[in-house]
């Protein structure tokens, strides 16, 4: 009885450790133009704000026109809880819609989406869309890599521990312990087994 | 093993009926929650294709399912009881690789859990090798499935060790390995920003402990022990007394939880968003199947167990097999819980 206490206690103990890097999901709380807002002129960037900071990395956020073509301008930025993308001159009247999808602080993707109408047509034409959906693809993969030197200041614990797992050889490092662990393992699994075959069948 | 060979059809439809039930719960459960809360497509944003959409909650299914068999197995030996080895040891004879199969299976899914998670983050292409380092590197879910399998490993190692020399490798040290893996887990889930984190996070860990006890439990004692009609009239009501408490912690932990969730998320209120958002609905899913669960415990805690203390023949490996159904079915909304949308 007494033993199983102390499991429970090393346990409870193990809990505090624990619960720290659990965050929350981001919720979307407001935007830059509002959901459902009528604008006569184009805003000239988006900006989609969260009950609090959002990764940095893997943020992604497009605006659609009203014909299917894409007016996002640029890479997505994360500034805390903000995030947010410059956007080229609007063009024809109609319904925009921004779509989201950010890496919530708890490490969930959350995406959604915000819709807006331009009242007045503006000056911009639909022309280098391609180009820009095809441009906004791989700024949205490419921004991972480059995201713990990019801001610093945003979130110091992380990149900090960043460093120093890059300095040990980070999560490469620990692929080669875990594979040895996995082979030596392994064997002794086959071996074990093997004999308890033996064993239980000998008598 | 004459006596096994006796029995054998009866045994091994039982045996199939409650790991089956168990399994065919979750993965139902799951696949259901999973299409029901499906990310909503958005214009312009590319989301992660069905491989990845559905195969990652089945696989966070199965690798619960690892980990409770391999808690289940390792609580073996405490309900046994040391005393009397010549009636235990065939048991835990079985029991002992059982428990390092699993871990095996656990550990191995919880590192393919970590590549579907990349995956999903980086949804139009395969993950490669630097992708998944980032992902480990930056977010704590992927640190979270890390540490939980290097857990499942350590398992394997001692489990081994438990092979070879017997219950000379401490049960306990067992329990607290396979209690360790799982610890990281609900980190990997939701939480919420607030003063009242802390506590939340220790009762969702309290809720993750205590089902797995009861499922893995519940389900090890069927699948070895309930033959032996002797050593269950010993075993199950130790068990009992385990389960009760296990009831008593995962239903007012879980209340606790997804109560607390949802009142402090932004732009949520009880009880309206219990019927409104996929989280509060998957609650309520969740609170159904223990309202389920009660009957069927207090059946077998009340009716069936003083007959099984007489020796007598009960049908109690096939209401266990009913209420492991259930669990299963809980396991599965647990999982599409952990990434549902609160809001």
């Amino acid at each position: 009885m007494r033993r199983s206490l102390t499991v429970l206690l090393l346990a409870c103990a193990a809990l505090l450790g624990a619960v720290a890097p659990a965050q929350a999901h981001n919720v979307l709380i407001g935007s830059d133009p509002e959901d459902g807002a009528s604008i006569a002129s184009g805003p000239e960037r988006i900006t989609l704000t969260f009950d609090q900071p959002a990764r940095q990395g893997f943020a992604q956020i497009t605006l659609t026109g009203p014909d299917g073509t894409r007016w996002e301008e640029g890479k997505t930025a994360v500034d805390g809880a903000k995030v947010s993308v410059g956007v080229r001159p609007l063009g024809p009247a109609g319904e925009y819609v921004v779509g989201y999808r950010i890496l919530s602080s708890d490490g969930h993707p959350v995406s959604g989406k915000v819709a807006f109408t331009l009242t007045a047509a503006g000056p911009g034409s639909a022309q280098p869309a391609a180009a820009a959906s095809a441009s906004a693809v791989p700024a949205a993969s490419g921004a991972p890599a480059q995201d713990p030197a990019r801001d610093p200041a945003e979130n110091p614990g992380l990149s900090a521990q960043a460093a120093e797992a890059a300095q040990n050889g980070g999560a490469g490092m620990a692929v080669v312990w875990i594979a040895a662990a996995l082979v030596l393992l392994g064997g002794a699994t086959v071996v074990a087994m093997r004999r308890t075959r033996e064993r239980t069948e000998a008598p | 093993m004459t006596a096994v060979a006796e029995r054998a059809p009866e045994a091994v439809a039982v045996r199939r009926l409650l790991t089956g039930g168990l399994v065919s719960g979750a993965l139902l459960a799951v696949v259901v929650a999973t299409a029901l809360g499906a990310e909503e497509a958005v214009p312009g944003i590319e989301l992660p294709g069905p491989v990845v959409a559905y195969g990652l909650p089945v696989l966070r299914v199965l690798l619960d399912l690892a980990a409770v068999a391999v808690v289940g197995l390792s609580l073996l030996p405490k309900l046994l009881g040391f005393d009397e080895p010549e009636r235990t040891e065939p048991v835990m004879r079985r029991a002992r690789p059982m428990a390092v199969s699993f871990a095996w299976a656990w550990a191995l899914l919880a590192l393919t859990v970590i590549v579907f998670q990349t995956a999903e983050l980086n949804p139009g292409s395969v993950p490669t090798p630097g992708m998944i380092a980032e992902y480990v590197d930056n977010v704590g879910a992927g640190q979270g499935m890390l540490f939980s399998a290097a857990c499942a490993l350590a398992y394997a190692g001692i489990g081994l060790l438990a092979v070879r020399f017997g219950e000379k490798v401490p049960a306990e040290l067992r329990i607290l390995v396979a209690l360790f893996g799982l610890l990281p887990i609900p980190v990997t889930g939701h939480a919420v920003d607030s003063v009242w984190h802390d506590p939340i996070m220790i009762s969702m860990e309290l809720h993750v402990m205590g089902s797995a006890a009861w499922t893995g439990g519940l389900l090890t004692v069927m699948l070895l022990v309930a033959r032996d009609r002797g050593l269950l009239a010993e075993v199950l009501p130790r068990f009992s007394r385990l389960a009760s408490l296990a009831l008593a912690v995962v239903t007012l932990s879980g209340l606790v939880n997804g109560l607390a969730t949802i009142a402090l998320t932004p732009g949520t209120a009880l009880p309206g968003s219990l019927l409104t958002s996929e989280y509060g609905l998957l609650v309520v899913a969740k609170t159904v199947s223990v309202a389920l669960l009660v009957p069927l415990a207090a059946h077998i805690r009340f009716r069936l167990l003083p007959r099984v203390e007489r020796q007598e023949a009960t049908a109690v490996a096939a209401w266990a097999a009913a209420e492991l159904t259930v669990m299963g079915l809980a396991y599965g909304v647990a999982v599409a819980l952990t990434t549902a949308t609160i809001s």
